[in-house]
């Protein structure tokens, strides 16, 4: 008997339930949906006036502020920053405000981190110890000659994989459907990051010039982060409730407060320390401002850290321990 | 695993002991010092009434749940200390053969051989045929019968070649002819591979058909443990049922030993059951009687007591 070998078996199971294939579907219906609305909707926003034009109108306003000694030197840096970004896509003859397939598939990972991906990861985890309650294999499960403890780290290994490739395939399908609509060149433009919220201002001390690829992979990293931690804490749920429906409905409940709670209750700070405040992070790294004042990526990734692992260390000490009745 | 028969004997190995196994739910003592032993070869019968006790003791048996107190021992290891190493020796089935719905019969059988030391893969055709699943095996369990999933069950238990296969209810929710299926192979498993399987039922004619020794559980507590044939005797009641013709006449001959009743429904004429009461030793002077008199005699059958008459007998008339 090897680990790996329960692994294969989570997986197996994970591809021939019905599930996978729903997750799988529900990415391709959703991200074709979006990029044909979004397709449909943009030309309305045009001024009328050429890009290029547009283009070197701001880029001479660039010029401007970097002349003028009023300007402070963070907002120079900024300035220089955004007028090679202008340059560059000039130089290239490409509209810096186009939409680019690279551009969409980056995009995603942020519109995805708030509830897609999460949700997605809470389908996989809900399930993962509940079903073999609801179905009675867990009494087969865990009478072989195999720890209950390597039975759940095999569980937790393939709900890792599952949220990973979820997300791999969620960011192709964006690239290849973004791609149909805006064609599929871009991922060396450069993007500017690491706006920092100060106060009421933009505080453009810390921006960075990287080429979008690399952008789109931090991106990505960090909604992979925030799913791999709610994943973690929907399988504490999992092993705690025994049902997949209440499971999914904890979870459900505590994603959706996420997305209320800082609108209803801008001023608690405390809310800070909840998980579902954090899992924006690709969104705290672009530099939006965030909902509660002083998150930042770091303080949210450590706190989904801590959440997870807590979570993760709660699920071995009751899978271990608890007697199966059911 | 030797092919030849062990015999059921003494001097058989204890493969399987419970000793004083003790489990509470809250105030309720679900099972109470139950201790017992299976020997190498032999068919052990778990008998007792539903909500006896007989699914928590098997959990306790296989690792489910953890006595409160009394422990469980496998081939001498101590489950509660030896996990991995006592269940390599155990094959099980708790309560129901639950088994993944939407795989098929080979991929739930390669799922639970990679949960095993190497090799156990490569024994699931010869198990397959000796289930009788070979043709279906590539089917979902979704589509199987209650009576394949109980046989697909039983394959899966035998994929580490165990020593000790526990059963729960193997008989429930099948029909006569799947019953006896899995009659004739729990006694071959133990006659020729010299396994020691303990079955649990909630009867009688069941474990006097299948089992060597047996248990009596009930309330949570063992009434008896020993050879079958003895507490079978001991539980039996006097309580007799004559199919014969005529049944009047039948009756009649039968009310010289005791009372006797012909079911009414019947013609006095016509062939049918009487309930008479004869203890053992009467039966054979019985039926000589009812010959002299012309009856035709088609079945004799003893009733069994209730276990609850059981449980009084045993205990003296204690109540509980």
């Amino acid at each position: 008997m090897r680990f790996s070998g329960l692994v294969e078996n989570e997986i197996l199971k994970f591809t021939r339930q019905r599930r996978f294939r729903v997750v799988v579907l529900i990415l391709v219906g959703l991200i074709g949906l979006i990029v044909f609305a979004q397709s449909r909707s943009r030309d309305r926003f045009r001024s009328g006036k050429d890009w290029h034009v547009e283009t070197q109108e701001r880029m001479a306003r660039m010029q401007n502020m970097l002349r003028d000694n009023r300007t402070p030197p963070t907002w120079r840096r900024w300035a220089r920053f955004e007028l090679d970004r202008l340059k560059y896509h000039l130089d290239r003859d490409i509209d810096p405000e186009a939409v680019s397939g690279p551009l969409f598939a980056r995009g995603f990972a942020n519109a995805a981190s708030y509830l897609l991906l999460p949700l997605l990861a809470i389908v996989f985890a809900s399930d993962i110890v509940s079903g073999e309650f609801a179905q009675g294999t867990i009494k087969l499960l865990l009478t072989r000659p195999v720890g209950r403890a390597n039975v759940l780290a095999s569980k937790l290994a393939a709900l890792a994989l599952a949220i990973t490739l979820t997300i791999l395939f969620g960011g192709i399908v964006a690239y290849v459907f973004g791609g149909i609509a805006y064609g599929y060149a871009g991922w060396a433009a450069p993007a500017l990051t690491g706006f920092r919220v100060a106060g009421e201002r933009l505080d453009p001390a810390a921006v960075r010039s990287v080429a979008l690829w690399q952008d789109t992979i931090l991106a990505y990293g960090l909604a992979w982060f925030a799913s791999l931690s709610v994943g973690a804490i929907a399988l504490l749920t999992s092993v705690l409730l025994r049902s997949t429906a209440a499971a999914m409905g904890t979870m459900l409940a505590a994603l959706i407060a996420g997305t209320i709670l800082p609108r209803l209750a801008p001023t608690w700070e405390a809310q800070k320390f909840l998980f579902v405040t954090n899992l924006p992070l690709p969104d705290y790294y672009s530099g939006s401002p965030p909902p509660i004042a002083g998150l930042t990526v770091g303080f949210g990734a450590a706190v989904l850290a801590v959440w997870a692992l807590a979570a993760v260390a709660a699920a071995f000490a009751v899978f271990v321990r608890r007697d199966v009745l059911a | 695993m030797s092919a030849e028969a062990v015999p059921t004997s003494d001097a058989a190995e204890v493969v399987l002991s419970a000793e004083h196994l003790t489990k509470r739910f809250g105030d309720r003592e679900a099972v109470a010092d139950v201790s017992f032993d299976v020997r190498a070869g032999e068919v052990f019968g778990f008998l007792g009434p539903n909500g006896a006790g007989k699914t928590t003791t098997i959990r306790m048996l296989v690792g489910l749940a953890r006595p409160d107190r009394g422990r469980v021992r496998i081939r001498g290891l101590d489950l509660a200390h030896d996990f991995r190493r006592a269940m390599s020796h155990v094959g099980c089935i708790v309560e129901s053969p639950d088994l993944y719905r939407y795989l098929s019969g080979r991929e739930n059988l390669v799922h639970f051989s990679r949960m095993l030391p190497d090799g156990a893969e490569g024994r699931i055709p010869e198990l397959a045929r000796l289930v009788a699943l070979n043709e279906r095996l590539d089917d979902k369990v979704a589509t199987y019968s209650l009576g394949m999933r109980q046989r697909l069950g039983i394959a899966q238990a035998l994929l580490g070649s165990p020593d000790v296969l526990i059963l729960d209810e193997p008989a429930n929710g099948l029909d006569p002819a799947g019953i006896r299926e899995i009659r004739q192979l729990v006694r071959r498993l133990a006659t020729d591979r010299g396994i020691a399987v303990f079955v649990s039922s909630h009867l009688l004619s069941e474990v006097e058909q299948t089992c060597d020794r047996i248990a009596i559980i009930h309330r949570g507590r063992t009434l008896a443990t020993g050879p079958v044939r003895e507490l079978v005797d001991r539980v039996a009641s006097d309580r007799v049922r004559v199919i014969a013709r005529p049944s009047a006449r039948a009756a009649e001959v039968l009310r010289a030993f005791g009372p006797a009743e012909a079911a009414a429904a019947v013609p006095a004429e016509a062939e049918g059951p009487i309930e008479a009461r004869l203890t053992k030793e009467r039966i054979p002077e019985a039926l000589r009687a009812l010959a002299a008199a012309g009856v035709e005699v088609y079945a004799v059958e003893r009733s069994l007591a209730s276990l609850e008459e059981v449980f009084l007998e045993v205990t003296g008339g204690e109540t509980v």
